[in-house]
């Protein structure tokens, strides 16, 4: 059987590499607008962190460098090194080679 | 276990990087998207931070500017230093 690898190894194994972070989105503005415009706007509303981590805790609260913030007004905005907050982010994922050229 | 314990050092780890940014000037992001800038004066285990100097900025445009500001670690989406 393979050994099981824990959610916090698998943040681990990313410290030093470039990483994504997708932050929850704003519900209350979420169903505003969408109740405005009918539409699905889930994908759109989340802000969005490109950058290399360097460090984590127990909270998942994550130190970053050569940050690059992308919010859901479409602006991007460039940061040296960040923490940030464990607590709204939703979902982390290794950036692919590809998309490392923003 | 190896979680961030393997990783400490020299403001690499949360707490090893608010040690070294102590003192320095910040901005902190709300979740609300408010900004505030400032001389970072101290941080607690729940992200509450005093500022000193403060400048508020909404929407990128500077509001107010306050002596002291204490904001509460449940609103921080991040702190950066400058």
């Amino acid at each position: 059987m393979a050994s099981q690898l824990l959610p916090l190894e698998l943040i681990d194994k990313c410290v030093g590499s470039k990483i994504w972070v997708v932050m929850k989105g704003e519900k209350g503005m979420l169903h505003l607008l969408e109740a405005i415009m009918s539409v699905q706007l889930t994908q759109t509303l989340c802000t969005e962190f490109s950058g290399t981590l360097m460090g984590f805790d127990d909270y998942v609260n994550m130190v970053l460098e050569d940050v690059t913030e992308f919010d859901y007004s479409g602006n991007h905005t460039k940061l040296s090194k960040i923490l940030l907050n464990g607590n709204n982010i939703c979902m982390a994922r290794l950036r692919l080679s590809s998309e490392c050229n923003h | 276990m190896e979680n961030g314990i393997a990783s400490q050092g020299e403001g690499r780890d949360p707490s090893g990087f608010l040690s070294e940014i102590i003192g320095s000037s910040v901005t902190v992001k709300l979740n609300s998207g408010v900004v505030y800038k400032g001389e970072l004066q101290s941080v607690d285990g729940y992200m509450n931070i005093a500022l000193e100097k403060t400048e508020e900025h909404v929407n990128g445009v500077k509001k107010r500017s306050y002596g002291d500001a204490f904001v509460r670690g449940n609103n921080v989406m991040y702190i950066s230093a400058d």
